[in-house]
């Protein structure tokens, strides 16, 4: 093979032009700090989004005088505190992590995808299931006193099936298709 | 740049309090030898920092962002830097992790699916070879090749394009030697399809 094309590539790609970005370390600091910002942003916004749904639940909680309706929105507000919980632990936004450089790039690449499948893989125990109870709760506790014909509660409960059972297979293929990736990373190591 | 130009007054408290600068104003030693560190880098490496944000993002404003984010993250990461590797494999590592990152998160919007380098031959672009007199063109051509990589072989591709050697390149990515060597011969073998000398006739 000629080495000639190759080398005429590299000439091209190092000689491109370039704007000559230059960053002082102040603002270094100042974009590092926008990053913390963003961070303490998304926190108060998953939190007031949460927080409006638990008091809306709070007053229906309080407003309904029957047992069944009163321990239906108790569930909602118990699996609203856990998503919250679950979300602030495990889906709030990564910050530029200090060590970058420890880490060689297929060591970083395959830490990310890692963290990606397990969240995806597991977001029907963290983000869906906790509100099932009191779904299934409102069913029973609504569906019998007010009956409004059984047909549209089957509608309405399969419809609800349907969105969690779709929701959860999507992302089971989208854990597969990045275990594919990251299978393909664990061969291309030293050890392999 | 536009934020290079923005005065001490305007800085963010919290950030200052984040590396430990004091009241008085003045930064620690180890804040200060950060900021050698990243200044070096800066100076070094700099350009090639430029031409490795550019691979990873093709819409300028985005790369603008995408090459401030390699910065924070160099200048963030010398806090942790003990020399046990050296600055330049320290450097392009990483460079290539943002760049990395960056790419999985764009992933989610972009719908064209990315490509090892042995799927590249197989592509219907390789048909053609770019005339290279052309050098504007062959350059958006190679770009538009490095683009469509998988975030691995764009780290091996843009090393070998920077002039690194395979051992440096294994040390960057942490592939082993022959799986460096492999890609390498791909990577030639690619280009030369998909490029030819100047002058020369097309095949």
């Amino acid at each position: 093979m000629s080495e000639a094309p190759n080398n005429q590539v590299l000439q091209i790609w190092q000689s491109q032009p370039v704007e000559g970005m230059k960053m002082s370390t102040e603002a270094i600091r100042l974009r590092a700090g926008k990053f913390e910002r963003k961070i303490s942003r998304w926190y108060l916004r998953e939190t007031i989004a949460a927080l409006v749904v638990i008091v809306a639940f709070s007053y229906f909680f309080a407003k309904t005088p029957q047992i069944p309706l009163r321990i239906t929105w108790g569930l909602f507000i118990a699996g609203t505190i856990w998503v919250l919980v679950q979300l602030v632990r495990k889906g709030k936004p990564k910050t530029i992590p200090a060590d970058m450089g420890r880490s060689n790039c297929l060591e970083f690449f395959r830490s990310e995808l890692e963290r990606q499948r397990d969240l995806i893989k597991d977001v029907w125990t963290w983000y869906l299931a906790p509100l099932v109870p009191g779904y299934v709760a409102l069913n029973v506790s609504f569906a019998y006193p007010h009956p409004i014909g059984w047909v549209r509660w089957v509608l309405l409960d399969a419809f609800f099936v349907a969105v969690f059972v779709g929701t959860w297979k999507l992302n089971q293929r989208a854990a597969r298709c990045l275990q594919r990736t990251i299978d393909e990373l664990n061969a291309m190591e030293p050890s392999h | 740049m536009q934020e290079s130009s923005i005065s001490i007054d305007y800085l963010d408290v919290r950030a200052i309090e984040a590396i430990g600068v004091s009241e008085g104003g003045t930064i620690p030693a180890a804040a200060s030898a950060q900021d050698e560190l990243y200044h070096e880098a800066a100076a070094t490496y700099g350009v090639a920092l430029e031409r490795l944000a550019r691979a990873y993002e093709a819409d300028p404003d985005l790369r603008r962002d995408l090459l401030q984010d390699i910065h924070v993250a160099l200048w963030r990461s010398f806090q942790g830097f003990e020399g046990r590797c050296s600055l330049r494999t320290w450097i392009y590592r990483v460079a290539h992790n943002v760049g990395a990152s960056h790419v999985v998160r764009q992933r989610r919007t972009r719908s064209e699916a990315l490509v090892g380098l042995e799927e590249l031959d197989r592509l219907p672009d390789a048909n053609g070879r770019e005339e290279m007199a052309d050098r504007g063109h062959a350059l958006d051509r190679l770009l538009g090749l490095i683009q469509r990589l998988k975030p691995l072989d764009r780290h091996v591709i843009l090393s070998y394009l920077e002039g690194l050697d395979a051992a440096s390149i294994g040390e960057i990515t942490g592939l082993s030697p022959g799986n460096v060597a492999t890609k390498i011969h791909r990577i030639k073998t690619v280009l030369a399809r998909w490029f030819q000398q100047g002058g020369e006739a097309h095949e």
